[in-house]
């Protein structure tokens, strides 16, 4: 069951929705890049006059049909700056926002096995004769019986 | 029973680690210093852009007062081209300032081209403005908005000096204060006549 369900899931989030529309072009490019003039907000979401600058030079691209969708939102990068981007870019320096939190999550988790693995060696260490005729003396002392009788072990 | 495990096998394995991270802690650091110690603080000079160094976008458009606006063809000439809109309250503040730059550019022997750029705004509330508070140079129609995004013009006022090459040369966000247009053209002329 647990199988089938993630197989429909796979399924349903992968598959292929179809041509969009330039209606619906225009929606995912305008979702990426973020509105100049505002906090936070896309492109899409803002009405600001910066916004609707980019809006309709978006749609001009997508009318034009000569720029893939990375291309167009390139093109606006380039003339802002690479912080107008929702999702930054995987090159260049702009990649170290892909690639630190990677590296980080790498790191801690090498570290939590080394960590680990020395403790479990420590743990492993066995007692020497000394510790076990030191319990054995203090047994022995608080019980009054010896401890290496089996019976009474 | 065996007795092989032993205290001074476990002290042995033991290392300073602490030191390591600290160094690494203090490079990090020193490396953010460097960083706010050479970063650009920005302020007189011009304002980052990616367009900064190279050639002009392109911009075709009509002018408010008839005729079109190529800026290519501007090539030859250093040009200024400041995005303005009639209410915003810095672009007024700023205007005096233009109007008497461009005076100044009429008596030189390299005479800068000013232009302003409409932003958002109607044909007549820009030419009632310019009526009322001087200025006559040429006024150049932004409706679609392509130039401001061409520019990355987020707000206004904002002014782009394009050298005679077609390079854009600075950037000023924000209004202009006085002289600050005129002693910086004359050091980029200084710099980049015939360089690009």
């Amino acid at each position: 069951m647990a199988i089938l369900t993630v197989g429909l899931l796979a399924v349903g989030t992968t598959r292929d929705k179809g041509p969009m529309t330039q209606g619906d072009r225009i929606d995912a490019i305008t979702k990426r890049i973020a509105c100049p003039t505002c906090d936070g907000e896309s492109v899409y979401v803002s009405r600001a006059s910066a916004a609707e600058n980019i809006r309709k030079q978006v749609a001009r691209e997508v009318a034009a049909g000569t720029k893939t969708d990375t291309e167009i939102i390139g093109t606006i990068a380039d003339s802002f700056n690479a912080q107008i981007l929702l999702v930054p870019r995987a090159t260049g320096l702009d990649s170290l926002v892909w690639v630190l939190p990677i590296a980080v999550l790498v790191c801690a988790v090498a570290g939590l096995a080394v960590a680990f693995r020395k403790w479990r060696r420590q743990n492993t260490a066995g007692a020497t004769s000394d510790d076990i005729d030191l319990v054995n003396k203090l047994l022995a002392a608080d019980v009054g019986v010896d401890p290496t009788d089996d019976e009474n072990v | 029973m065996s007795d092989t495990p032993s205290s001074e096998v476990v002290v042995a394995r033991k290392r300073p680690f602490a030191p390591y991270i600290a160094g690494a802690v203090g490079v990090v650091l020193l490396a953010f210093l460097a960083l706010l110690a050479f970063a650009n603080p920005g302020g007189t000079d011009s304002a980052e852009s990616p367009l900064l160094g190279k050639p002009a976008p392109e911009v075709k458009s009509t002018l408010i007062d008839g005729g079109n606006f190529d800026l290519a063809r501007r090539k030859g000439s250093w040009v200024v081209l400041n995005f303005f809109n009639s209410t915003c309250v810095p672009c007024r503040q700023e205007h005096p300032l233009l109007v008497k730059f461009a005076k100044e550019q009429q008596g030189s022997d390299d005479p800068v081209e000013l232009y302003t750029v409409v932003n958002d705004d109607s044909d007549a509330a820009v030419k009632a403005y310019f009526d009322t508070n001087g200025g006559d140079w040429g006024k150049v129609r932004d409706d679609d908005g392509a130039i401001s995004v061409a520019f990355g013009v987020a707000k206004v006022p904002e002014s782009w000096v394009i050298d005679p090459d077609g390079y854009v040369r600075m950037r000023v966000i924000g209004a202009l204060s006085e002289g600050f247009l005129t002693a910086r053209l004359d050091e980029l002329k200084r710099q980049y006549s015939g360089q690009s």
